[in-house]
Order: structure tokens, then C-alpha cells, then sequence
């Protein structure tokens, strides 16, 4: 059962249309990836499910509620870990989780222990009586991010929990998100780690300049592309060109790059069957295979495919 | 109900934070009072200065409390810059008991620091009637909690710091003196009677009458029936800025968050 349905959701600010006619659906339960280069409306959309901010068309369904009609009803089913920490700066961490906690509506006792377990769960426990202003960037996300998990809304949006935070900080948090949603909390994480997005989602949707482009699951998605598994393969001598031609002739390969006369980079599909049949075929021809490797497409060549940019391009500012 | 409760809580929990702006406001008190009063009080007839001072004093509580509730709209910046707002908002707290919950907030912070002054202006005045006392001091709360709505509104009606500021210096310009905080309201007639219609239909004016009643300082009412017309007006005031609050809070935020 869809928990969110967006219907034509439109966000317009001026001339930009920041979220344009938003079909979504997601489902009760589900972990769903929301995916795009910078600017391309995530947190606009979250914000409109959320009720901060009001679409200029269309609608939302959240839980039951239409997020025009009911926006007080949705709130009490949500909650929202924001991309920039919005955390009051004369405040202390704990000050801050226990006064959500608070608003929430969390009993007294279950708020002290959750505070405290949460806290420490982020690494922010000795740090908790410090002044917000005196926080690095990466423990002020881990506060951010602690609201939601002492919070356990019944749907969940997270922004972006891990920009900033390293790599063991990261890995927890990833665990938390899955044990938050193993208790029954819909997740809509909105990101631009495409390798985040792969190991926590369900389903991902990738959105580019406020529209949705695709969503599936990632594996779907992955197989999806043509040619989208890569081997790199290294001779011992220069590639002869019938060699060559024999590559390109399998009808799984889809492109062969000559990085080096002695080095080939191979574009295919069904890696798992066609790689016994490349070392035969430079076997035969004496061409000896000095090493061989192999890549699966990551959610970055689907990012790639389907945005028409290289992450690098897509992790850039919007203008 | 109790939400109401969490929302006046932190802005009380963040007004002690500002130590410096408690001791500024405290000194500027004593200041007004030992300097201004009691030398100003030197310009009316002989007879009446005594009078005058008490006046006075009783008038200085009053637009104390006047710009410690506005201060709020101050706090709406900083939360704005610090993306505190988009945060307000996503709780599940409605709009109504937010801004009814800032207002009442905004209000009792401005008593934490002007209830010692009170004290004070009672020990120099002396307490008449303390029934009376009692109910202008009450009606007090609803004065600050109406301009801590009005801030709110103007605040998140201007979206900008600078034109706040600037506005709101205007607007303590003309609301504090064209009412009766320093001078009644026949000195005021006196001079025009533009002025003086403005005067009568202030919410300044409605606190301080209010207040010198309840200390019972008997001379230059305003307003009668003293104390209904007053206590009214107050209510009115307050009930308008919370409604045009919510409304406002609204429209101008919900369109796109603070930008
Ligand atoms: N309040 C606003 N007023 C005007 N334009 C806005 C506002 N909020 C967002 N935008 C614009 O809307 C577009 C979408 O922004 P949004 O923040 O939703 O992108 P995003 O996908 O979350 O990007 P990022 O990966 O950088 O977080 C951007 O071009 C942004 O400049
Ligand atoms: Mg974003």
C-alpha cells in the first residue's frame, strides 16, 4: 500500500519550477532513495511532504492525509532530518533532542532513555552539554539525525544523513537508518551518495531538474543499462586487429575502448558468461592475458545514463 | 494544550540566555529613573512633582515591557538564519498553537525582566489597593503578549532584519509618544487633538493607565470606565495580533520557507 502518493506535485519559485508534476508513489515500509544532481528538487520535495512549505500544484497524500487539506495530521506522522542541521545555536545538544522529544510527545521516561541512548549511539554523548555553536559540522548532522531516531516517526525523511560525516560515523548511521525502518518507519532518503542510496534502498527514483527521470529497484536499474558492466583487460603483447574484431563481434559487447594498444577497456553485458569466451579468444590468437578485472555497474552509470551527467558535473552547485 | 507549553518553554529557555541584553535592559531602567525622572520631574510646578516622578516611573515600566516584547521578533532573524524556522514548522505543533504559544513566550520574558523593576516601582510608589494591583498587573500580561504578536507578525510580514529594525524604531517612535507612558492625556489633547485620538486608542496607553491604577496613582485617567475600557482595549489588541499572526505566519512562510 502506497503510505505517499504525489499527485502532479509542482513547486514553482519565479521562474524556476523547482519540482515539476511529481508522480510518486511509495510504499509502506520501503527504504525509497530519492536521487539527483544539486538542484534537481529533492529537498523541495521532502519540504512539501512535510508541510514546511506549500506546493504551487497538484498535491500529496501522506499516510491518509492531503498535505493541503490536513497539514496537521501529516505532521504528526512525520519527521524530518533536515540537510543543513536547523538546530538552535544557544542551545546544547541535549537541550535540543530532549525538547523534540518533548514536542513529539514522548512519555518522560522513555524520553531520558532515548536521549541518552541516542546520543551515545551517535558518539555525541560526551559532547552533549557543549554549546551547539561550538560543534563541528559533522557532530551538528549527527544531532540533526538524532532527532529522527529518537523521534521514530511512523514516515521518516532524512536529507542527506551522512554529508559531512566520516567514514566509521557513516556506517553506523547507515545501520541506524535500517534498524529504523526494521521497526516499522517508512524512510525517504533523499541523496546524492549514489553508493548510500544502493545499499540502503528499496527502490530509488532519480530526478533531474524537477522531474522524475526513472525509479525502480536498483538492481532493475542497473541491469537496465546497456553495456553496463565494464572488464579491463591487460595483454602481454599489443592486441592484433583480428583479435580486436572478434571482441567487438560478440553480440554482448557493446563497446571496446583501446586505452592502450596493450590495455582494453570492454563495455558488455552478461559479464559472468562472455569473459571465459575473451580469455579463450586471446588464448588462441598466443595474446596472453596478463590480468583481468571487472566491475558491475554501480548506481553511478545509472545516474550517469539517465541524467545525461557525470557525477562530477552533478555534484557541481546548481547554478 | 501542552504542546502551548513546550513552545513558551524554549523561548523562555533561550531569553536567559541573553545575560547581557537582561543587564543592558536593567541599567537602562535604573538609568531613566534616577536621571531622567528625577531630574525632568524638576521642570513641573513644585507641588506636583512628586507626582510627576511617580508617573513617570509607572511609565517606564510600561515601555520596558513594551520593548522587551518586542525583542522577539529579533529571535525570528536569527532562527530564519539559522534555518530554525523550517524546523518550527515540521513539528507537530499547528500554526495556531505556535504563534499563540511565541506570543505568550515572548511575553513572560519580557516579565522575568521587568518583574524585579515592578517590584521596585511599588517599593517607590506604594500599594494602594492590592485587588486592584492584581488585575492591572494581569492585564499587563495581555499588553506583552500582544506586542510580542505584533512583532511576530511584522517580523515574519517584512522578512528582512534590517527594515525590521529600522521600522520598529519608527514605530516606538510614534506609539510610546503619542500615548500617556510619560505625559496624561490632557497635555496631549493640549497640543493637538489629532494626537490625542491616537493616544486614547493605544494599547500603550491602555498598560500604562491600566498600571498607574493599579498602583493608585488616581489622577489623569484617560480611559472610562476605568479599568473595563482599558482591559478591553488590551484584549482587543491581543486578539487581533494573534490572529493576523497565525494568518500572516501562513501565507508569507509556507509559499517557500524564509527566502
Ligand atoms: N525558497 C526558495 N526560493 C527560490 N528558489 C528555491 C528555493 N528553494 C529551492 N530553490 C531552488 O529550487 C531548485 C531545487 O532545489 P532543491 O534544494 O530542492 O534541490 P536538491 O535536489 O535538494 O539539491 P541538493 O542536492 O543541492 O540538495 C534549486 O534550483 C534551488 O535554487
Ligand atoms: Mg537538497
Amino acid at each position: 500500500m502506497a503510505v505517499i502518493r504525489t499527485i502532479d506535485l509542482t513547486k514553482r519559485f519565479k521562474d524556476l519550477v523547482a519540482v515539476d508534476h511529481l508522480n510518486l508513489d511509495i510504499e509502506e515500509g520501503e527504504i525509497f532513495g530519492l536521487l539527483g544532481p544539486n538542484g534537481a528538487g529533492k529537498t523541495t520535495t521532502v519540504l512539501m511532504l512535510s508541510t514546511v512549505i506549500k506546493p504551487t500544484g497538484g498535491t500529496a497524500v501522506v499516510g491518509e492525509y492531503d498535505i493541503g487539506k490536513s497539514p496537521d495530521d501529516v505532521r504528526k506522522l512525520i519527521g524530518i532530518c533536515f540537510q543543513e542541521p536547523k538546530l538552535l545555536w544557544v542551545s546544547t545538544p541535549w537541550d535540543v533532542l530532549n525538547w523534540h522529544a518533548k514536542v513529539c510527545g514522548l512519555s518522560t521516561q522513555e524520553r531520558k532513555k532515548r536521549v541518552k541512548q541516542v546520543l551515545e549511539d551517535v558518539n555525541m554523548w560526551e559532547h552533549r552539554r557543549k554549546n551547539v555553536h561550538g560543534l563541528s559540522g559533522g557532530m551538528r548532522k549527527r544531532v540533526e539525525i538524532a532527532k529522527i531516531l529518537i523521534q521514530r516517526p511512523k514516515i521518516a525523511f532524512i536529507d542527506e544523513p551522512t554529508a559531512q560525516i566520516d567514514v566509521v560515523g557513516k556506517h553506523k548511521i547507515w545501520n541506524m537508518i535500517q534498524e529504523l525502518r526494521e521497526e516499522g518507519t517508512t524512510i525517504i532518503l533523499a541523496t546524492n551518495e549514489l553508493h548510500e542510496a544502493d545499499i540502503l534502498s528499496d527502490r530509488v527514483g532519480i530526478m533531474h531538474k524537477g522531474k522524475l527521470l526513472i525509479c525502480d529497484t536498483p538492481k532493475t536499474l542497473k541491469d537496465s543499462i546497456l553495456g553496463g558492466d565494464l572488464v579491463e583487460i591487460r595483454l602481454e603483447k599489443e592486441a592484433t586487429q583480428d583479435a580486436f574484431d572478434e571482441l567487438k563481434s560478440f553480440h554482448e559487447v557493446v563497446d571496446v575502448v583501446t586505452v592502450k594498444p596493450t590495455n582494453l577497456k570492454v563495455h558488455l553485458n552478461k559479464v559472468e558468461e562472455i569473459v571465459p569466451k575473451i580469455m579463450e579468444l586471446f588464448m588462441k590468437r598466443n595474446l596472453p592475458v596478463t590480468s583481468i578485472s571487472m566491475s558491475e555497474p554501480s548506481l553511478d552509470d545509472v545516474f550517469v545514463h539517465y541524467t545525461g551527467l557525470t557525477i562530477e558535473e552533478a555534484q557541481r552547485k546548481s547554478p | 494544550m501542552r504542546k502551548l507549553f513546550f513552545v513558551i518553554e524554549r523561548d523562555l529557555r533561550m531569553f536567559v540566555q541573553y545575560k547581557f541584553l537582561i543587564i543592558m535592559r536593567a541599567i537602562w531602567f535604573v538609568s531613566q529613573v534616577a536621571f531622567f525622572g528625577l531630574i525632568a520631574s524638576r521642570m513641573v510646578v513644585p507641588q506636583l512633582a512628586d507626582i510627576y516622578f511617580e508617573y513617570y516611573v509607572a511609565g517606564v515600566v510600561v515601555m520596558m515591557l513594551y520593548s522587551a516584547s518586542v525583542f522577539i521578533g529579533y529571535d525570528i532573524f536569527e532562527e530564519a538564519e539559522h534555518g530554525v524556522f523550517e524546523y518550527l514548522l515540521s513539528l507537530p505543533v499547528s500554526r495556531k498553537e505556535l504563534v499563540l504559544g511565541r506570543s505568550i513566550g515572548g511575553g513572560i520574558r519580557s516579565f522575568i525582566l521587568v518583574g524585579p523593576l515592578i517590584a521596585i516601582t511599588l517599593f517607590i510608589i506604594g500599594l494602594a489597593n492590592p485587588v486592584n494591583f492584581l488585575i492591572a498587573f494581569f492585564s499587563l500580561f495581555l499588553f506583552a503578549f500582544g506586542v510580542s504578536g505584533m512583532s511576530i507578525t511584522i517580523a515574519v510580514g517584512l522578512k528582512s532584519a534590517d527594515r525590521f529594525d529600522i521600522l520598529m524604531g519608527v514605530l516606538n517612535a510614534f506609539i510610546i509618544r503619542l500615548s500617556t507612558t510619560m505625559y496624561p492625556q490632557v497635555f496631549v489633547q493640549e497640543a493637538n487633538l489629532a494626537y490625542a485620538k491616537v493616544s486614547e486608542f493605544n494599547p500603550v496607553t491602555f498598560a500604562s493607565d491600566l498600571f498607574r491604577w493599579g498602583v493608585g496613582i488616581e489622577r489623569y485617567f484617560t480611559m472610562t470606565p476605568m479599568p473595563l475600557a482599558a482591559i478591553i482595549g488590551l484584549v482587543i489588541f491581543f486578539a487581533i495580533f494573534t490572529f493576523v499572526g497565525i494568518t500572516i505566519y501562513e501565507r508569507r512562510l509556507e509559499g517557500g520557507g524564509w527566502r
